[in-house]
């Protein structure tokens, strides 16, 4: 047979649409479930995974789209944020990519969504058992700062050997009075494992702690997943006689709905502040009573 | 409000994509074919089908099309295609040596084993751009005969030469072997090759996984990693001849499902190079060389020549400098593209972060120092 | 020696064909420095590596004792050789370089240590790491200036700082003064004296220098291709070298 023939066979047989359910097939997605059940048994660990090329671009979400997508089922409501932010575009296109390949509904209400894929900030309503945090993973390695090896970086998580993350926190204090990290704020898992928080800002760091929900964090491009199973210990790494600092401007209070202990953004234009979690606001607003704040953080 | 404070972020969205499409499909010169390109700009599609690490020539140039000549972009969307696409076998092991040659020269014999053939190349064609263009009344294609057209729309014209030409040389690294001139890396077992599809990579990984991972690189991440590790402050002289460079055609082999037999199903068009390294370090032997290899799919030299060339730095190294890690880790066209521009997405939630942080150390208490 | 501390059984060491030390056998008990003289090819730096876990040795026995418990070195995990390294068993290195970042502060440095133990309570990292830069004579006022703004004499004080901050069981001094100005080894010397008198570790001290050996040590072993010729009180070896090779290393010393 000629060689046209048999190509024709072969389209033939490759031929049909995409996976109904997302944009991964199926082997693909027990890969990345089989990763995240390493993941949840031992939390704050790095778990590789072969992480597949997303319809969004690498540094723009496809871990947590992938994560999301090996996870949903169709009886799942989603949500997606980024910056808090519903309606911000990134969000848009990834709520769109998922709600459009997996046929599942989606909401804006933290409160109803079973899973809650979001960039950078956890919502302010109290998430509950049963519910899935996704996070958007730029970097998660916590080490990145202190070393650059890959191979040595293994071995200071395999021994537990965080002596240099110490040092690093030590002489931020020595050169500035406190501890200047800002995002992403590196914490200890489980009394194990040290973790990047991705960049979520401090506020929402105390919000893993003990926590009835879990959280799943995918990082594409860097091809690794890790977890915090509910209950488990998320402690941010600090000096036992300086105590965690959370963003705070004292006096600010959201131009919307007036409230003063969300995370808040600043406007300068107004010259004033607005809540980042704009579904949040908007219910606040509305005069919702179930509004109720996660953070125990107090202004200092 | 910026455009992320924006209500509406999906209507933002259609809208951008409106514009995109009515760029593509509006304007005053005619549609661009996907034969256009393949045809015309065979090196441009060949580039993109290397860096999604896929052969689809029809494909790639539907998604060059697509991405409106962004490389990068378009061998994303071949990579998120592939995502979707199950496994439908396992091709067979092919022998390098089963490659059909449309081009292959060997720099460093004047007279090898087997052709020296120039092949279709841009090498010695002077660089002077041909300002008055192709002429746009050139007469339509002539009708192709059914079923007679080439099952490669990339595939070159090229002079044939005489019906004598070896298409399958021998290469010039048996004549060194049996010269006992080269370093020999032949094993007896025959390990699976490293998935990457399957696993991520990282410094250790076995010399399949590196191949693996700078076929699919970005052309100009590993020229420019080759050209640093070359010059640079880090780097160290590398005394290479080109022993080999091919382009042509391989065939790709699955097992029947009925019959168990290996069966052609097709065969995909690749560079392939390999690089002469003279030993000259501590520890290692001067009387022998070493071999570098590179392939990559499409008509791409440049990409094979700097892959064949870091393949054997990396194992020379032997992981005394991170370049093992700069191969496996930041030459992926669409990792590095990617996280570059998604410093274009909102970050104002950790910027309102850091001007916290600023505040607060300018209020800080200094750190008292003992003993002042 | 009944209250060892330190005790090797037979140390051998090749690389290939080349023997570095071979069948070394030796004690240390706390409170007490045991000298390793010898030239530089004797083997007396690869003891020390092997005892500090840096290389792997090809037969032979080390037991160091650690809270009434005797651990076998030799048979321990790379890991837990490390895990040693940070409270049990301390190095300082001929170049300070090979011991401290010179990006750190002095008292960066020292703050590693300490957060390797498990200290984490800033004001008392700083105290203790204060604390040490004084007993080396380090200014304070530089406790917070990186390492590497410093001479090398002060880099080896607080090199010295460091390896006893943990208040380790073993102290191994490889040539400790041998890359420094005379003027300044002196006065560093001294400071190793009185650290080693004043914290009641057991160390050893290897080094080509009689006069440095017989400063710090009491009691003393002469190596030669790898091998102990002779061993015994410092100041005996320095009067009464028996073995040929001692008599020249002495002579050579004096003359």
């Amino acid at each position: 047979m000629s060689h046209a023939t048999w190509t024709t066979s072969v389209v033939e047989l490759a031929s049909g649409e995409p996976d109904e359910l997302g944009h991964l097939d199926e082997q693909s997605k027990r890969d990345i479930r089989h990763a995240l059940l390493t993941a949840v048994a031992v939390p704050g660990y790095q778990v590789p995974f072969a992480s597949k090329e997303m319809p969004v671009a690498r540094g723009w979400g496809s871990g947590g789209l992938q994560v999301t997508l090996a996870v949903v089922g169709t009886e799942d409501v989603v949500k997606v944020i980024d910056q808090g932010d519903d309606d911000g575009v990134n969000a848009a296109n990834l709520r769109r990519l998922i709600a459009t390949t997996t046929g599942t509904a989606h909401t804006t209400d933290a409160r109803t969504a079973t899973i809650i894929q979001t960039r950078h900030r956890i919502p302010e309503d109290r998430l509950r058992p049963g519910q899935i945090l996704v996070l958007q993973v730029p970097v998660p390695e916590p080490l990145r700062g202190v070393e650059r090896d890959m191979r040595e970086l293994c071995r200071m998580h395999a021994e537990g050997d965080y002596a240099r993350m110490w040092v690093s926190l030590y002489e931020d204090v020595v050169r500035h009075g406190v501890i200047t990290r800002t995002t992403g704020y590196p914490v200890l898992v489980g009394g194990r494992y040290v973790m990047a928080t991705t960049p979520i800002p401090r506020f929402d760091v105390p919000k893993l702690h003990e926590a009835p929900f879990l959280s799943l964090f995918g990082a594409g491009r860097e091809k690794r997943v890790y977890a915090v199973p509910p209950h488990t210990s998320v402690e941010p790494l600090t000096f036992e006689d300086l105590p965690f600092e959370v963003e705070r401007t004292p006096g600010a209070a959201c131009l919307l709905c007036g409230a003063k202990e969300s995370y808040l953004v600043e406007v300068p234009e107004r010259d004033g502040w607005i809540c980042s979690d704009t579904a949040w606001c908007a219910r606040r607003r509305d005069g919702d009573e179930e509004a109720e704040l996660v953070s125990e953080a107090r202004d200092a | 409000m910026g455009y992320a404070a924006a209500r509406g972020g999906t209507e933002a969205i259609l809208a951008a994509e409106r514009l995109v499409r009515s760029r593509q499909e509006g304007g005053v010169s005619a549609a661009l074919r996907a034969e256009q390109l393949t045809e015309r700009l065979s090196l441009a599609v060949d580039r993109v089908m290397g860096e999604a690490g896929l052969w689809a020539p029809e494909l790639a140039a539907t998604a060059l099309r697509q991405a409106e000549g962004d490389l990068v972009e378009a061998a994303h969307l071949l990579r998120a295609y592939q995502s979707t696409r199950a496994r439908l076998a396992r091709p067979a092991t092919v022998d390098a040596d089963e490659l059909t040659v449309l081009r292959r020269i060997v720099p460093a014999y004047r007279v090898p084993p087997g052709p020296q053939l120039l092949g279709r190349s841009l090498d010695y064609v002077a660089r002077l751009l041909n300002a008055a263009g192709v002429s746009d009344t050139r007469a339509a294609p002539e009708q192709r005969a059914e079923g007679a057209g080439p099952e490669d729309p990339t595939s070159p014209v090229e002079a044939v030469p005489s019906e004598a030409t070896d298409r399958r040389p021998g290469r010039l690294l048996r004549l060194l072997r049996e010269q006992g001139l080269v370093a020999d890396r032949r094993r007896d077992d025959d390990p699976e090759p490293y998935d990457i599809a399957r696993q991520p990579v990282r410094p250790g990984v076995p010399r399949s996984a590196r191949l693996s991972v700078m076929a699919r690189a970005e052309t100009g991440a590993l020229v420019n990693l080759w050209y640093r590790n070359v010059l640079g402050p880090d780097g160290y002289i590398h005394e290479i001849t080109l022993g080999e460079v091919r382009h042509g055609y391989l065939p790709v082999r699955v097992e029947h499902p009925l019959t168990g037999e290996a069966v052609s199903v097709g065969r995909v068009r690749v560079t392939e190079v390999e690089a002469i390294e003279d030993l000259d370090g501590p520890g290692e032997r001067r009387d022998l060389f070493d071999v570098g290899y590179g392939l990559c799919t499409g008509h791409n030299e440049r990409k094979a020549i700097a892959m064949a060339n870091l393949d054997i730095a990396v194992e020379r190294d032997g992981g005394r400098s991170p370049l093992e890690q700069s191969v496996l880790l930041t030459t992926d066209g669409l990792d590095a593209s990617g996280f570059l521009e998604h410093l274009k997405l909102p970050h104002y939630v950790t910027f309102r972060s850091m001007v916290e942080r600023k505040l607060a150390v300018r209020v800080a208490e200094p750190t008292p120092s003992p003993g002042r | 020696m009944r209250d060892w501390t330190l005790r090797l059984n037979g140390l051998t060491k090749r690389f290939g064909a080349v023997t570095a030390c071979e069948e070394v056998d030796l004690e240390v008990a706390a409170g007490e420095a045991l000298g390793i003289i010898g030239e530089s090819g004797s083997g007396k730096s690869t003891v020390l590596r092997c005892i500090a876990g840096d290389l792997p040795p090809t037969s032979g026995k080390a037991q160091l004792r650690v809270a009434g418990e005797a651990l076998r070195l030799f048979d321990l995990s790379p890991t837990e050789r490390r895990r040693l390294r940070v409270s049990t068993i301390s190095v300082v290195h001929q170049d300070p370089v090979d011991g401290l970042d010179l990006r750190l502060s002095a008292g960066g440095n020292i703050a590693e240590r300490l957060t390797a133990a498990g200290w984490r309570h800033f004001g008392r990292i700083r105290a203790r790491a204060a604390e040490l830069l004084e007993q080396v004579e380090v200014p304070l006022g530089r406790m917070d200036d990186p390492v590497g703004t410093f001479s090398g004499g002060m880099r080896q004080r607080v090199q010295l700082a460091k390896a006893v901050a943990n208040d380790p069981a073993l102290l191994l001094l490889d040539e400790p003064t041998t890359g420094l100005d005379a003027s300044v080894a002196a006065g560093v010397l001294d400071l190793i004296r009185s650290l080693l008198e004043e914290s009641g570790v057991a160390s050893l001290v290897v080094s080509h220098d009689m006069g440095v050996v017989s400063m710090l040590a009491s009691r003393a072993v002469v190596m030669h291709h790898g091998r102990i010729v002779e061993a015994g009180l410092t100041d005996q070896l320095l009067e009464d070298p028996h073995h040929a090779y001692s008599q020249w290393l002495v002579a050579a010393a004096r003359g």
